[in-house]
């Protein structure tokens, strides 16, 4: 396959940022023509996936549109209908698929995501604080001008400080944004271990259809699209998730059992997530973390499952290993190609050091954004089959213990050894360290049907 | 041989459903309807009735053609299609369920042409097998252990788990008292019902999940 177009897709499908802090704009279209005109305008601040070959920019701008944004834009019933189902539906009504139900349930979620006004997301990212204003003061200055739309809420996201630096751990202190697939025709540094794995034990990248609509996926297939064709090519669709961090009953679990296991508090902590809280990985280095690991592009994703099938490294329920499973379920992998999602994303709220005051009451958490061709089959079943389920991974009705919506009932078991540091232990009355706040289904267009939104020149035909 | 897996048969049955224009509703819609209210927990037929790992019922309308070019054709009969994963030998389970659930199956074959009732046990025996088809290949999604080995298992399996969970920790010679104990509870403890380890499932038709 020849090299993608990268002027025509919106840079933040392309590439995380990477950039410190961000503001998420969630708006709402009155009047479609006027709509259309401010769509018109932020065209030319729309981030691209241009290189930058000039150095990385002070922000950038992208946009995605939920069903009813898509609607409200008045584009043709011919068009809407044709989006895939969940799409249509919004992540509302998918809760029963999902599992979002109980301390998940829609009606506790924020009062922005129990109504159905949002139209559109609109992503900002900056080198910093001051720059975010400016580009955000910039936006709702189009907006104003425009009359396009309101802002209904917005949501402010960053990187967490420590010391004065920014970092990419999370705040229950696991670093965190490995491991995000490489694929065909995406220009981008490479690195073994994220892509899909081959017979031969090497890596390749995945099938531009599992992220861009227009492309053959992993089947070969075109992923289901709307029509327009031109409408859908180089665009995808996007999860957005608020998860709150129960920040204080992730520690006193963490320290209840940690009194219970000879292996010490930071290994099982480890045990959880399949990565120490640096970064590195416990099929590597089970009883260590070690940052030259960690820190090697060539080490830190390159790993597989098969020579620890009993878990004794890391544990067969850890998050990563269920997330993604790799070569877990044998047949080189192949079983897991069709279910990889790529994921953007930050941290939102203060951190609170380890030993600091933390409540779960205070508002914090992480943005989760996941983009692929298809909701339903790669978010949606990574979500239900290997999140909320635990068969594939062998693991019964036990959920994914840091995503896992547990009530209070949930299970994981630490597989373990003979020797005295590395002993077996079940971890049991999970309770739900992670809960969601609410969120959409999104589409991310590309650039030319950004502008053919823009110009009110989408036709089904 | 092909209906087996291990000790597990695969069972398929297609039986003509009776098709007469004096009847309302038609047969069809009468197995539909009762199928519709069966319970699915401990109180399923197939939960009452001994053997039965999974089952399903269908009630087979026509088959359409869908290639190209179109062309319109039809079944003779409406079936209806019953497929089971159960142990042991097919003239045990049959005569098991007819032993066990005889109304419920009444209920529902009684709507098909030819069928006995399952008071006569041989000819219920003799008609099933008279509308099976060789099932050759099929999912197997039970190890190959029976009904109640499988029961049994879940049954340890979730005890184990939860002893150790509370019990981590504690001083060896009370944990091996307090083992040795509910060894032997565990061991007194009857095989639970079938259908009772689950949680509750409802009567699903296609699509629902999408």
């Amino acid at each position: 396959m020849s090299r993608l177009n990268e002027t025509d897709i919106q840079g933040f499908v392309l590439r995380g940022y990477n950039l410190p802090v961000a503001r998420y704009l969630f708006l709402h279209f009155e009047d479609a023509e006027r709509a259309r005109s401010l769509i018109g305008r932020l065209l030319h601040h729309v981030t691209t996936g241009q290189r930058w070959d000039g150095g990385k920019p002070q922000s950038t701008v992208n946009i995605a549109f939920t069903q009813r944004g898509l609607a409200a834009l008045n584009l043709p019933d011919a068009t809407l209908l044709s989006f895939p189902v969940e799409f249509q539906q919004g992540m509302k009504k998918r809760a029963g698929i999902l599992g979002d139900s109980g301390l998940n349930s829609p009606e506790r979620w924020d009062e922005l995501w129990r109504g159905d006004l949002v139209h559109a997301w609109l992503g900002i990212n900056a080198q910093s604080a001051a720059i975010l204003d400016s580009r955000y003061a910039e936006m709702l200055e189009l907006m104003r001008e425009t009359g396009g739309a309101t802002v209904l809420a917005s949501q402010d996201a960053a990187a967490v400080v420590i010391d004065g630096k920014s970092t990419t751990r999370e705040h229950f202190g696991f670093t965190d944004g490995f491991g995000n697939p490489d694929y065909l025709g995406v220009d981008r540094s490479s690195q073994p271990g994220q892509g899909k794995r081959m017979p031969n034990g090497s890596w390749a990248p995945l099938a531009t259809g599992e992220l861009l609509l227009g492309y053959a996926d992993e089947a070969g297939e075109l992923p289901v699209a709307p029509v327009p064709h031109i409408l859908a090519s180089n665009g995808t669709f996007m999860v957005y998730r608020k998860l709150h961090q129960n920040v204080a009953t992730f520690r006193s679990y963490l320290d209840e059992y940690a009194a219970l296991y000879g292996g010490g508090k930071e290994k099982l902590a480890a045990k959880f997530i399949g990565r120490w809280r640096d970064g590195t990985p416990l099929d590597l280095s089970p009883d260590n973390p070690d940052s030259s690991i960690a820190q090697d592009p060539n080490r830190s994703t390159n790993f597989t499952y098969g020579a620890d099938a009993e878990g004794t490294r890391c544990p067969v329920g850890a998050h990563i290993r269920r997330v993604h499973p790799r070569d877990a379920f044998g047949f080189s992998g192949r079983l897991i190609n069709r279910r990889r999602i790529t994921r953007r994303g930050l941290p939102y709220g203060p951190f609170v050091a380890e030993g600091g005051p933390a409540s779960d009451s205070e508002e914090r958490g992480v943005i989760f954004m996941a983009l692929n061709a298809s909701i339903s089959r790669q978010f949606e079943f990574v979500q239900q089959q290997w999140i909320e389920y635990g068969n594939d991974a062998h693991q019964g009705n036990d959920k994914d213990i840091l995503m896992g919506n547990h009530g209070g009932r949930g299970k994981f078991v630490v597989q373990g050894d003979a020797s005295r540091a590395n002993p077996p232990l079940i971890c049991s009355k999970l309770p739900n360290f992670v809960e969601l706040r609410g969120g959409d289904y999104f589409f991310l267009p590309s650039i030319t049907a950004l502008g053919m939104i823009a110009m009110n020149l989408v036709d089904p035909r | 041989m092909p209906n087996k897996n291990g000790s597990v048969y695969g069972l398929t049955i297609l039986s003509p459903i009776i098709d007469d224009e004096k009847v309302t509703p038609s047969h069809d819609l009468q197995i539909r309807k009762y199928l519709a209210t069966l319970p699915t927990g401990e109180l399923s037929p197939f939960a009452l009735a001994p053997a039965t790992h999974l089952a399903r019922l269908v009630v087979m309308d026509d088959v359409i053609y869908v290639g190209m070019p179109a062309c319109e054709e039809h079944l003779k009969s409406k079936y209806l299609v019953f497929e089971s994963n159960c142990d042991g030998e097919l003239d045990d389970y049959l005569a098991g369920l007819a032993a066990s659930v005889p109304e419920q199956l009444d209920a529902i074959w009684s709507h098909c042409v030819g069928y006995p009732g399952a008071a006569n046990r041989q000819a219920f025996i003799d008609y099933m097998k008279a509308c099976q088809l060789e099932t050759t290949f099929y999912f197997a999604a039970v190890n190959d252990k029976s009904v109640p080995e499988t029961l049994r298992a879940l049954q340890t399996q979730h005890a184990v788990s939860e002893f150790i969970a509370d019990h981590q920790g504690m001083e060896p010679a009370r944990l091996q008292a307090e083992f040795m104990q509910f060894v032997a509870e565990l061991k007194l403890a009857p095989v639970p019902r079938p259908g009772s380890m689950g949680e509750p499932r409802y009567i699903k038709t296609g699509g629902r999940n999408e």
